[in-house]
């Protein structure tokens, strides 16, 4: 299946703004993020479609996972 | 300090230095004296805040109200990033409807806070004010501190840089806290900051100052007629043992500090990177605090910035999380040009989107001007969008200069009219603004502090923090990285890990260690910079008794409960352009009270001690 990976800030500037990739069916997040090469450790929000996700949450055709680095202040 | 291996069971074999000056005499006295229990022996607010608890302040400008400047446990140790320094007392900006001031703090690095404690200074009370302006030198005297008051009648009018370049011509083995003309000015600016000398700074000759800013404590400096803090001393750091060199290692290589390292190290590149997190949710504030759901704010995103300016990071003395992102304009043959600003994500987003202002060179130029005025960019910044917003509201009568959103050069004369003591409307900040206007659903305040750059809409938190906002409370990003939003997950979260930020402005160590308080990093730290043992479930405890301290002191003067509130915009008018849950109601807010007071409350009995009781 197709889907949508959108990075943000720190993740961006290392590989791409946004693109689509294939995996395979109710694949989960873990695996994406891994097949990607980013350390989870570097990954502090994931959302799909928008909404807060976690790591073992299943992807579905046509979905956006979007990747947050941490962010932190004060 | 001494005998460190019985501190956590008899705090009372700890002992630290202090400095009593009166400024109305000029006279000082030094004490050494046993710590009462363990929040003195972490320091900080952690002690500053039981001897304000002791005094019955009603005005912040009177005599009686003291400034104590003081460290932490870790200031001057070689734990990475202890350096601070901390200046308290009752805030000429916070106050509580009854008109009482509220105790406050405001911490800073650069390394003055070492150099104090080198001299052989933990603590130094302020008491009275002076009648002609002075400034305090602190040296080692070789037996012991020595203190002399000097004049200071040179160093009115000058910038807080113009000070520390000049007093460190005087003093080249010192670090200076110094205010600028905004300090000066404290009958209309109560907002001014005490500004740190760095290394850096006094080598480069660049305005690369830190700042403690929050709740005009250098306002507090000026009433005082102080205007300068010298500390004189050789350095005194220890020799790097093993076991430090891995407590630093883990510090930045444990993840908690490595959003805020420098990209090129792999890192988000310090707070900066917060904009575009936020970004993506469109909760970054603009105009006022009321993102509008388009991309202005992307024009100031780093890699669109680094277009036009050379980004450079650098870092506190010597840590290595180097979080500084510091702007340097580029010569036409690309070289690097002069210092423009320091980008963080507070002044960056409250001088620059939330002022309708998107273009790097003319924030840089509003962060610079305030920063060299000495205010607090948090207080400035919130304080003008407000105005702004109302002359939006009201163009048939508008306020000072009628200025609006993104109008730069009218902003720009807002900062220096305000900052110079002008006639203007800004210094006091917003809640007394918005009040004598009879508008205050979008003051950006919360008991009397304005809200740095998280909007109100995302952090009910905001109620329960007893100094700056985030600084007090660590709830404000909770909604963006985890997205719960439901009265049990936010009672949790402030009752539990959120108000344990204020560890951090106890014991000498910058936040951005970027670990909980009673993480192993930090236990093991303490234990070989200063011998003490102390556990996890101690260090924990001991801060939270330290945070319902300041919350009983804010009761005692006289917040009420409707004080512990948000915006009223908030509730009455919700942000549709928010990419987030809107959970924030009347009745969520009410329900998050009752559950979290249920549990402070009790807590709260006997954690203050009686007033009059001055050791």
């Amino acid at each position: 299946m197709q889907i949508t990976v959108k990075l943000y800030a720190s993740l961006r500037w290392k590989l791409f703004d946004e693109a689509l990739r294939q995996c395979a069916p109710g694949a989960k997040i873990r695996a994406v993020v891994d097949e990607l090469g980013i350390p989870q450790a570097d990954v502090g929000i994931v959302l799909v479609n928008g909404l807060h996700a976690g790591w073992d949450d299943t992807l579905n055709q046509g979905d956006v996972l979007s990747l947050l680095p941490r962010m932190g202040g004060g | 300090m001494t005998d460190m291996h019985q501190a956590s069971s008899n705090p009372a074999s700890v002992l630290y230095r202090r400095c009593t000056i009166d400024l109305a005499s000029g006279t000082a006295s030094f004490a050494t004296l046993p710590c009462r229990n363990l929040e003195e022996v972490l320091g900080g607010f952690g002690r500053s805040f039981q001897i304000l608890a002791e005094r019955d302040i009603t005005e912040a400008y009177s005599p009686e109200n003291p400034l104590i400047l003081n460290t932490g446990l870790l200031t001057g140790s070689n734990v990475m990033t202890g350096m601070r320094s901390y200046f308290s007392g009752y805030s000429p900006l916070k106050k509580s409807s009854r008109g009482l001031p509220a105790a406050m703090w405001s911490a800073g690095s650069g390394n003055f806070g070492n150099k104090l404690k080198w001299t052989g200074i933990d603590e130094v009370i302020f008491e009275n004010r002076s009648e002609t302006p002075v400034y305090a030198l602190f040296r080692d005297g070789g037996a012991g501190p020595v203190l002399e008051l000097k004049p200071a009648g040179d160093l009115l009018g000058l910038t807080g840089h113009e000070k520390i370049m000049a007093l460190g011509k005087l003093y080249p083995d010192a670090h200076f806290a110094v205010i600028g003309p905004a300090g000066e000015n404290y009958r209309s600016v109560f907002m001014g900051a005490v500004v740190l000398s760095t290394d850096n700074q006094l080598k480069s000759g660049e305005p690369k100052s830190r700042f403690a800013g929050r709740g005009g404590m250098g306002s507090l400096m000026g009433y005082k007629n102080l205007i300068a803090i010298v500390a004189q001393s050789a350095d005194r750091l220890d020799k790097i043992t093993p076991v430090m060199r891995d407590v630093n290692r883990d510090i930045l290589k444990s993840g908690g500090s490595a959003r805020f390292q420098p990209v090129s190290q792999g890192g988000g590149g310090g707070t900066w990177a917060n904009i575009e997190v936020l970004q993506a949710f469109h909760a970054v504030p603009l105009n006022n605090f009321r993102p509008k759901g388009n991309d202005d704010v992307e024009r100031l995103f780093r890699d669109r910035v680094e277009q036009d300016f050379e980004v450079v990071s650098e870092g506190c003395f010597r840590c290595g999380i180097r979080c500084h992102n510091n702007l340097f304009e580029r010569k036409p043959d690309g070289s690097r040009g002069k210092l423009a600003a320091k980008f963080d994500f507070e002044p960056l987003i409250l001088f620059g989107s939330n002022l309708g202002i998107h273009d790097a060179a003319q924030v840089s130029e509003l962060i610079h001007l305030c920063d060299l005025l000495g205010m607090d960019a948090i207080s400035l910044g919130t304080t003008i969008s407000y105005l702004l917003d109302y002359n939006e509201r009201h163009p048939d009568r508008p306020l000072s200069n009628g200025a609006s959103f993104g109008d730069f050069d009218l902003i720009r004369e807002l900062i220096e009219e305000t900052g110079r003591g002008g006639e203007g409307v800004l210094g006091k900040g917003v809640r007394r603004l918005s009040e004598e206007l009879g508008e205050t659903s979008y003051a950006m305040h919360v008991k009397g502090l304005e809200l740095p750059a998280y909007l109100p809409d995302t952090n009910p938190g905001y109620m329960f923090a007893i100094a700056g906002g985030h600084m007090s409370m660590g709830t404000h990003m909770m909604l963006a990285k985890e997205g719960k939003h439901s009265v049990d997950e936010w009672a949790q979260a402030i009752t539990t890990n959120g108000l344990l930020q204020v560890g951090y402005d106890m014991i000498g160590l910058c936040k951005f260690v970027g670990v909980g308080i009673g993480h192993d990093i930090i236990i093991r730290g303490i234990r070989e910079a200063v011998g003490l043992e102390i556990t996890c479930a101690e260090i924990v405890a001991c801060v939270r008794r330290a945070y319902l301290r300041g919350l009983a002191l804010e009761l005692r003067q006289g917040f009420a409960e409707e004080e512990y509130t948000l915006p009223s915009q908030v509730i009455d008018d919700p942000n549709p352009n928010l990419a987030l849950p809107n959970f924030i109601s009347a009745e969520f807010l009410e329900q998050l009270r009752q559950r979290v007071w249920s549990v402070f409350l009790p807590e709260m009995e006997a954690v203050l001690p009686a007033k009059g009781i001055v050791p």
